[in-house]
This record gives structure tokens, sequence and C-alpha cells, in this order.
């Protein structure tokens, strides 16, 4: 596509469907997402990608989609909170463990927390706190429940290196 | 003139670079999007025309050329530099000061380093060490290539990088073996930047400092090359506690228009360009005295 077009049409495969979408330049993935898509569970916060309450995974790396351009990226695979959980409807082990150790307070941080969590995970095992610190920098939780919130990064740890 | 944006996605750097020279008020140059899209969304950048080089296989990759530099495309993101064994082996400094970048792991995915580096932006984690480095810069405007030093590049505003032009990839010296290097971040916000910024590199002989490099960023407009000041106090010395605090207090007195901003007020930014730059060149010492 070298001309110039005030309509984009995007290709994603959206937690496992498959989405052809008109978008326009300038709108986030997140608006689209939210709008276009009904995903709700993406959630809109700071609008300049420090909250990381809109986090998402695009082509396999968590992404703040509040700020990644819905028309830059003409075919994806995104997947979104609401891709979590198990086909069986069942929560996936890190969403669990979030709530067993009360990971979730208002909720509204979840997204980016979680896949923040998925990511470290599927690379670190076995974090250190130093490591859950780091890895959950990219997301804020104003209810302040970072103590809880690194609790069920480790239970979430314990959970998958105990699954077969 | 239209009310309403438009996007091109031109297939090669060259046809990138000819839509923008052929756009009257130029356009603006995406990738990433981590340094633009809080502008689109604020309302505050408005452009009519996006030129998305993201699918820009010429801009991608990390790579040594025949003169033994490495190369890294533009659209290197934070993420790649953190972890590719090309910059973990010959650029650590790099790879550790991408660590420190801010906004998470979610914006180390996505944002590149060309968009950092365009951004010429003080408060970011990436051109200290660049410039420590003394690392150069490529770049396309219309059908010119130009090649220059990042400290040139960062100097000047009339290149129009980011709108007429675009930056296509950064060419470092390897770092020598044994070589010190240091990249300290003071942060006293819980936000993603720095208070005052320090990048070092110490070569060490017989356990006197033989040669630095010292760049200090988040302190003032520009970022300031503190080399010269550093090696006048410490070639030929070993660097001990003296040595630091006569350090710390010449690269003080260097910031003669500190930045006053949410990341603290300027006298306090121009104490702190000291203490981290003597924090610096002690941590690049002590990895240089293991080496």
């Amino acid at each position: 596509m070298d001309d110039l077009a005030q309509s984009v049409l995007v290709q994603w495969r959206v937690n496992g469907v498959l989405h052809e979408l008109d978008v326009l330049p300038g709108q986030s993935l997140m608006d689209v997402l939210r709008d276009a898509l009904r995903l709700t569970g993406t959630h809109m916060g700071c609008m300049t990608g420090h909250c990381g309450a809109c986090t998402v995974m695009i082509d396999g790396r968590i992404a703040k989609s509040c700020i990644a351009q819905a028309a830059t990226l003409p075919r994806a695979e995104i997947r979104t909170i609401e891709g979590l959980m198990g086909p069986d409807g069942r929560l996936s082990p890190v969403q669990q463990a979030f709530w067993d150790e009360a990971g979730f307070q208002c909720g509204y941080c979840a997204p980016g927390m979680l896949f923040s969590a998925i990511e470290l995970l599927s690379e670190t095992p076995d974090p250190t706190d130093a490591e859950i610190d780091s890895a959950l920098a990219g997301s804020l939780c104003r209810c302040t429940g970072y103590q809880s919130l690194r609790r069920a990064v480790r239970a979430a740890a314990r959970a998958l290196r105990e699954t077969p | 003139m239209s009310l309403y944006p438009s996007l091109a996605r031109p297939r090669t750097l060259a046809d990138a670079a000819a839509l923008l020279a052929s756009l009257s008020s130029g356009g603006v140059v995406i990738a990433g999007g981590q340094e633009l899209m809080p502008s689109i969304n604020a309302g505050v950048l408005a452009p009519e025309v996006y030129v998305d080089i993201g699918g820009l296989a010429e801009l991608r990759g990390i790579a040594e050329t025949p003169e033994g530099l490495l190369a890294i495309g533009a659209l290197t993101v934070h993420r790649e530099l953190q972890t590719h064994p090309l910059v973990t082996a010959k650029l650590p400094l790099l790879g550790h000061a991408a660590t420190r970048a801010g906004g998470g792991r979610q914006v180390h995915n996505r944002g590149t380093i060309g968009g950092n580096l365009v951004a010429q932006h003080p408060l970011y984690d990436l051109a200290p060490s660049l410039l420590a480095l003394e690392a150069e810069v490529e770049w396309v405007k219309g059908s010119e290539t130009v090649r220059q030093p990042l400290a040139a590049m960062l100097a000047d505003s009339r290149h129009g990088l980011g709108s007429e032009a675009i930056l296509a990839r950064v060419l470092v010296v390897p770092m020598a073996e044994g070589l010190g290097f240091a990249y300290e971040k003071l942060k006293a916000s819980g936000g993603a930047y720095g208070s005052a910024n320090a990048a070092a590199l110490v070569k060490l002989t017989n356990g006197r400092v033989a040669a630095v490099r010292l760049v200090v960023g988040a302190v003032a407009e520009r970022l300031l090359d503190a080399s010269a000041a550093a090696a006048a106090l410490l070639v030929g010395r070993p660097f001990d506690a003296a040595a630091g605090a006569a350090l710390a207090h010449a690269v003080s007195a260097l910031v003669t228009a500190p930045l006053s901003d949410a990341q603290g007020p300027g006298p306090w930014r121009q104490a702190m360009a000291g203490v981290v730059a003597r924090r610096a060149v002690a941590a690049a010492v002590q990895r240089a005295g293991r080496a």
C-alpha cells in the first residue's frame, strides 16, 4: 500500500477469531477493540502509555493498546484479557493465582498485571521479587495492592511450574 | 487538505523518503507509535499524513558491518537491545541502558531505538550511552543519505527527522574487551523518568584510569558530554574517594541551566548531575577492575 488511505483494512485474529476491519489512521488499537469489537475488558486509563490498564498481546508480546496505532497493524494476532480463560470457561492458572491471592482489588489494572505476569513467567519460571517488580513496572495499581500482586505472581509461578 | 488523516505504507525506504519529500507540509513517520500516540490521543499532534515505516525490512536487525561496526536498524525495539547476543557481547552498556528505560515491558516490546533518538528528549535513556560510545547515525532525506555523529544530530533540530527525514540505522564501534561500563539512573519519582542519568566508560591500566567517557542526561535541555572534564581530572590516577568528589563537583559546575520539572527542582538536579556521574564512573571502574 503506497497510496494515501483514509481508511485502512486490517486483518486481525483476536482471541482466535479472524476479523477484517476498516480502521482510521490515528485510531488506537484500544479504541477498535473496545468500540468495534466490544472487548471492554481492555481498560481505558491514561491514554499516555503510563498506566498499563489497556495491555494486550500483539503477536505474542505484551503492548499498551492505547499507544499502538491500529492502522499500523495490517495483520496481527491479538489476545485480550477476554482470551485468557480456557475453552471450558475456567480461569487460567495465572488468573486463578491472582484470584486466590487477592491480586485484584478494583480490577482496573488487571489486564496489565495479568499480561505482565504471563510474559514474565513464560521467560522466567521462578522469578525473584526484583524480577517481579521490574516486570510489573509498566502497570500502575492505584489501590496500592502491590504486595498482593507480588504474592499473586509468586503463586502463579508455583502453579505453572507444577502444571505438567 | 483534508480534515481526516491518511496513512501510507511504503514498501521501501527510498519510496518512504520520496513520499515524505513530495508532501508539501511533510508527514509524520510512525513505527511502534510509543512516542507519538500519547500526543495524538491528546489531540496535540494531528498530522494529515502518517507514513508507516514499521514494515520496512531495511530498517530491521542488528549486524556487523564490513568496517567492523555494529549496525542497529532504526526499528530495533528496546527488548531486542536487552536480549540480542551481539549487543550483550559487544555493547553491554547499551543493553543495560535499555533495561532502565521507562514504560515497562509493554513499551520495551514496541518502542524503537529510532523513535527514541528522533524524539531528542533529554530524559530518555538510550542517548547518554550512545553518546558515550560515540555512535553515528545514518538517515535518509529525499534521495540523500546522511551519515553523521549522533552528537551532531542531537545538537541540530533542522534535519526534519520524523517529518521529512527517516533515521535508518545507528552505527557503533564495539566496546573493547575489559572496558568498564555503567549506566546510572537516579529516580526520585514512581514515573518513567530519571532525575539525573549518567553513562560511563572507563579503561583501567594497572589500577589507574587510562581513558574515560562520561555523558550526563536528564539534568538539562541537552545531554552533557563531560568526557573532557572527567579525563582531565581522572586520567593517570586511581579512582579513589577524593577523585570521585572532585569529579562530582566538576560535573555539577558544568550544568549551567538545569531543568526544573516533575523530576525535581533545578538546583537539586544540578547537584544530582555530579552524584550520578560519580556513581557511574565508580561502577564502571569496578567492572573494569574485575575484567
